[in-house]
């Protein structure tokens, strides 16, 4: 089942992602890969995250595709202009990628190559315009394609974001853009993520809640400090510190589980997002322990 | 105004270490309020030089050093001087230094500053970029501020997943430009049109190198 079907189908959907490594030796995202096939529905790819240069997402989504695991290409406006975005997605959609998730992405400053040039020469709202332009048959500037593409689109959101009021309102307008999926940025109070829904289910969009994989009590608090719109709660920060160091990953594993099967049981979002970060390898268990598996 | 700021030093002197003789030229606008062209700058420059064992033929403060014409008319007193002079130095921005390759034909010129950014002055000598420029105005859409220029990014459509009680991620000395348009728009009663998808921006708007013939213009609208 790809992961518009899925989504379609009202499955509680899990999806979780990968980021390619910095060289060409691919064995430990090919193993982390293998071990998620059959138990998630889709596998976000990144794109340069954090504005590191990597293997470029594209070609990941293929091999995943060969492996029979359904891709999700991240695809952000960092590195390329109207043109290459074209480009590539006309490049994806012939290679059978189906997913693709519209970012504008993490700025230069971010990454290992701070005197590259930013280009954003357009953006995550209006990426989201050219892809369905492409898939009903037309490029950017109304030139007709000898061939659409037939992509599922998607975005993302921050539903922690302060203030809330304009980030609502980009949501509005990358809905009105053609987004038909969010995933979003780590959500940890699930109390303030129902509210959000709140708003989300005004709008005929599927949403998969962020979560991201607490390691310890440091990285909650490191997070909380420096990742702008992820919120992790005090009470969270303290169970992770009671577990201790050598259990503080478990904990983590147990939060996500609890969180998910919130999710869940009270029907607040269309699925999760699951964002490991470096411990890939944990995704199956936290899956079991949410009783997806 | 053009921003400007000092070249290091150490490298223009490198830069110029072949020559003996110099003119130096300032702006009486931009320059002169960013401290990097005005009297006192061609005082300290001349006095650098003199130090270093250099001479100075003469010192000029151009009205508007951007102005071909008016700079070559205002030259015309210092024709001794620069006669006897091997390098210009210019101290103002990238278009006051190509004035200057404009007027002298067979003298190298050297720029003493880097332009950095069209500015306003909100304080003296404080200077914030607004405007980039870029050839096709959409402040009439973002409530007045322009996030072309001041996102880092140049998102057209609202704040990113960095934006952070009110500052930007790539550095907390930046003010979110999208929380300043919301806050204006929802000041001014226009959110209504912050809901509104702006389209992809035409970049061929700013096609380098930019030439406009106002007079040509004029000419033609009243024909």
């Amino acid at each position: 089942m790809s992961l518009k079907e899925a989504l379609k189908s009202g499955k509680f959907t899990v999806t979780a992602e990968v980021g390619p490594p910095k060289g060409t030796d691919i064995k430990k995202i090919l193993h982390e890969s293998i071990e998620l096939k059959g138990k998630i529905d889709a596998l976000n790819v990144t794109d340069n995250q954090s504005a590191v240069m990597r293997i470029n997402s594209m070609s990941f989504c293929r091999l995943l595709l060969d492996m029979g695991i359904d891709p999700i290409l991240q695809m952000t406006c960092r590195d390329r202009n109207r043109i290459g975005l074209q480009s590539d997605l006309l490049g994806a959609s012939i290679l059978g990628i189906k997913n693709v998730l519209c970012m504008t992405g993490d700025h230069p400053n971010a990454g290992d190559h701070k005197e590259a040039k930013p280009v954003y020469d357009i953006e995550s709202v209006q990426l989201l315009g050219v892809v369905d332009g492409l898939n009903n048959g037309k490029d950017m500037m109304g030139n007709e394609l000898q061939g659409a593409t037939d992509f599922y689109q998607g975005a993302v959101v921050t539903p922690e974001s302060n203030p809330i009021e304009p980030q609502l309102m980009k949501f509005g307008k990358k809905v009105d853009a053609g987004a038909k999926f969010f995933q979003t940025q780590a959500i940890y109070d699930i109390d303030n993520f129902k509210t959000f829904m709140g708003t989300a289910r005004e709008y005929p969009v599927k949403v998969l809640a962020g979560l991201v994989l607490l390691k310890s009590a440091g990285m909650a608090n490191f997070m909380n400090k420096f990742v702008p719109g992820i919120n992790v709660p005090q009470n969270l920060i303290d169970e992770l510190k009671e577990a201790g160091k050598e259990k503080a990953m478990d904990a983590g594993i147990d939060i996500m589980a609890r969180h998910i099967r919130r999710l869940k049981d009270e029907n607040i979002c269309d699925g999760v997002h699951i964002m490991a970060i470096g411990a890939e390898d944990k995704i199956p268990e936290i899956m079991e322990r949410a009783g997806l598996l | 105004m053009i921003i400007t700021q000092k070249r290091n030093l150490d490298d223009l002197m490198e830069n110029i270490k072949r020559y003996k003789s110099f003119f130096l030229v300032g702006c009486s606008e931009c320059a002169s309020l960013c401290g990097t062209g005005g009297t006192p700058e061609l005082a300290a420059m001349k006095e650098k030089l003199e130090g270093d064992g250099k001479k100075v033929t003469g010192t000029f403060l151009a009205k508007t050093g951007c102005q071909v014409l008016g700079t070559k008319v205002e030259l015309k007193p210092y024709k001794d001087a620069l006669a006897e002079t091997e390098c210009i130095l210019v101290m103002s921005c990238g278009a006051g230094t190509q004035t200057a390759v404009d007027l002298f034909k067979d003298k190298p010129v050297y720029a003493t500053n880097d332009s950095l950014f069209l500015g306003n002055m909100t304080r003296m000598q404080i200077f914030d970029e607004r405007c980039s420029l870029c050839g096709e105005c959409i402040l009439d859409k973002t409530g007045g501020v322009c996030p072309v220029t001041a996102c880092p990014k140049g998102i057209m459509n609202g704040p990113c997943g960095g934006t952070n009680n009110g500052k930007c991620e790539v550095s907390s000395d930046i003010d979110c430009a999208w929380v300043k348009i919301y806050t204006r728009m929802k000041d001014t009663d226009q959110l209504e049109d912050m809901k509104k998808i702006n389209k992809p921006k035409n970049w061929a708007a700013h096609k380098k190198p930019m030439t406009l013939n106002v007079r040509e213009k004029k000419e033609e609208g009243t024909k």
